[in-house]
């Protein structure tokens, strides 16, 4: 075997020059424009200008971020979704994922198909549909019987945000940990039939400690995921009522590009540049679990 | 380990004539899921069938005491007169630049795979964290360069301003499932075309690929999801309204400032909704093994 692999690969670069075209893609698209943006951040430019790099600011673009109130209200709303999807959407996922798989239905693949069709559709959409849901004289209000405006306040307003988004990728979580459950030992859960435990005994002690892998893939795909949520906020609230539903990622379009923002591309860049390090971060921690997991 | 299918793990696990107690929980939870996932869908759905007089009169909130199809009508001259643009146009800016980035991406990330499944080299895992690694990246962190980036080359306002990010971001997802996909194929068959002759080419175009054809479908799938409901580019680098793509086009139709009549803008969303509901109906079980695929490689 090792003879003609030798003969075959007669040119050395014929693996590189497979890989290359993608590799320049990525480069030109993808890791460039991250040095950029992090050159940037020290720039003092608008979207008009000619020439970004003209006027050198030091650190005053992360000044600014840093004495806006607002960039910590988006900071903790990033990490109130981070939060949420990484506990309630996998609780909530997990759970019709168990009963979806023991429950004996007739159309297991029809009711995951069901759940799962948010999933397709734009979160632009969705919104759109959420917010003639949700307006004062809206279907919701009407069958609470009350009048609340529910995306001008303050306290709730990302919260509603937060609740859409589960609404929609719930379907998406279940399928990941449907997966999980389809490979699942079923000899333990016969021992346990044995034993005569209950139901729940079988769901807390059996099930779910044996899917603790594609649960934590899951949250690592949730967590990402938290990190670039944009549509569903601009399409809601706009980050409103006042900036107070504002997330990293819209916070940096209003510095950036927004029409009644202030066109402050430096410090939309010094938030890119959190948002990015805020994922690095991130990145470091999995791959020690990963290592911690293949160790063990 | 005995693996069983689904249907018999199903019925030796946890429901059991005596498990009463789940099987009545089980039925409740999935009526209630199915009722919260469907209502704001079909009630939307039923507020752009209704006449103005039904509009309000809330029978079941669902099903409209009469139905009419002018919303839709409506909607349609209404982008065109407000927007100056037709869904129809809207829905051939997505296809151009879904199907085109698409194609790329998965021209170039097949290649890449089959180089990474196939030959040792050296540095090819580094290669491999480099390409997938941006995968990582959020998209809005790129938002500011890249608009520098294609402002510089004069390309703000066409159709490569957001194909060209659109095939670097692919990149990454597609090159993940295909090299898993491209490393399963038995060695033999590659080595059996070697013996007869066959380059490295022939042997990723003729042996690889046709094998391929259910990880590239569900690629596909996949990568369709990413690029006809991708906001924020479209947002940024597209300006004139002949361009925009379904997303952008809708949030500024239903989304802008003027409040338009409740049918209309029911309406003008279900018209973005239905074509990709078909799609799914259709291509359902692509779509279930395309997201459960990207996930568990991803």
């Amino acid at each position: 075997m090792r003879a003609h692999i030798t003969r075959t690969t007669s040119s050395r670069a014929t693996p590189y020059l497979y890989v290359l075209p993608a590799l320049l893609v990525c480069l030109f698209i993808i890791i460039s424009p991250l040095v950029v943006s992090l050159l940037l951040s020290f720039f003092n430019f608008s979207g008009y200008d000619r020439n970004y790099f003209k006027e050198f600011v030091g650190l005053d673009n992360f000044r600014t971020m840093y004495q806006d109130r607002y960039f910590w209200i988006a900071l903790r709303n990033t990490l109130y979704f981070t939060a949420s999807v990484t506990t309630v959407q996998i609780a909530c996922a997990l759970f019709f994922a168990i009963i979806i798989f023991f429950g004996n239905f007739r159309n297991s693949v029809l009711l995951r198909t069901i759940i799962f069709v948010p999933g397709v559709l734009a979160p632009v959409s969705i919104s759109l549909a959420w917010r003639k849901i949700l307006e004062q004289g809206g279907v919701l209000n009407r069958i609470l019987n009350i009048d609340f405006s529910w995306l001008s306040s303050v306290q709730l307003a990302i919260w509603i945000v937060i609740f859409v988004s589960i609404w929609q990728w719930l379907g998406y979580n279940l399928l990941i940990l449907y997966a999980g459950l389809q490979s699942l030992d079923i000899q333990m859960l016969e021992a346990a039939d044995m034993d005569g435990a209950s139901w729940t005994r079988k769901i807390f002690e059996v099930v779910i400690p044996s899917i603790v892998p594609t649960i934590v893939l899951n949250v690592v795909i949730n967590v990402i995921s938290a990190f670039r949520v944009f549509d569903i906020v601009y399409v809601l609230t706009r980050g409103g009522p006042v900036h107070n539903s504002e997330v990293l990622t819209t916070l940096m379009y209003y510095y950036s590009f927004s029409a009644n923002g202030p066109n402050k591309m430096g410090v939309g860049s010094a938030i890119a540049m959190v948002l990015f390090l805020v994922m690095v971060a991130f990145g470091v921690i999995r791959t020690g679990w990963l290592r911690r997991g293949s160790r063990s | 380990m005995i693996r069983r299918s689904p249907p018999a793990a199903a019925a030796y696990g946890i429901v059991r004539k005596r498990d009463k107690g789940f099987y009545i929980l089980s039925r409740v939870a999935m009526v209630v899921g199915i009722i919260g996932i469907l209502f704001p869908i079909l009630y939307i759905f039923s507020l752009s069938l209704r006449t103005k007089e039904t509009m309000f009169s809330a029978h079941l909130f669902i099903i409209p005491q009469a139905v009419t199809l002018q919303n839709y009508a409506n909607a349609w001259t209404y982008a065109k007169t407000n927007l100056n643009v037709s869904f129809l146009q809207m829905f051939r800016n997505s296809l151009v630049a879904s199907v085109s980035s698409i194609a790329a991406a998965i021209a170039l990330a097949a290649l890449a795979s089959f180089s990474f499944s196939h030959f040792q080299f050296r540095g090819k895992e580094l290669l491999f964290t480099v390409l997938i690694g941006s995968f990582i990246i959020p998209a809005q962190v790129l938002l500011i360069p890249l608009f520098f980036l294609l402002k510089t080359m004069g390309l703000i306002d066409t159709y490569l301003a957001i194909i060209l990010p659109y095939v670097g971001i692919l990149i990454p997802i597609a090159t993940l499932i295909l090299r898993s996909f491209f490393q399963e194929i038995p060695r033999e068959l590659k080595e059996s075309a070697k013996i007869d002759g066959a380059s490295d080419m022939k042997i990723f175009l003729r042996v690889v690929l046709p094998l391929s054809k259910p990880a590239l479908g569900s690629c596909i799938i996949l990568l369709f999801l990413e690029t006809w409901n991708e906001f924020i580019f479209a947002l940024v680098f597209l300006h004139s309204p002949k361009l925009q793509t379904i997303p952008v086009a809708i949030a500024k139709i239903a989304g802008g400032k003027f409040l338009l009549p409740v049918g209309t803008y029911s309406a003008s969303i279900m018209i973005t909704v239905i074509p990709i509901l078909i799609v799914f109906i259709v291509f359902q079980k692509w779509f279930i093994a395309g997201i459960t695929m990207g996930a568990l490689k991803g």
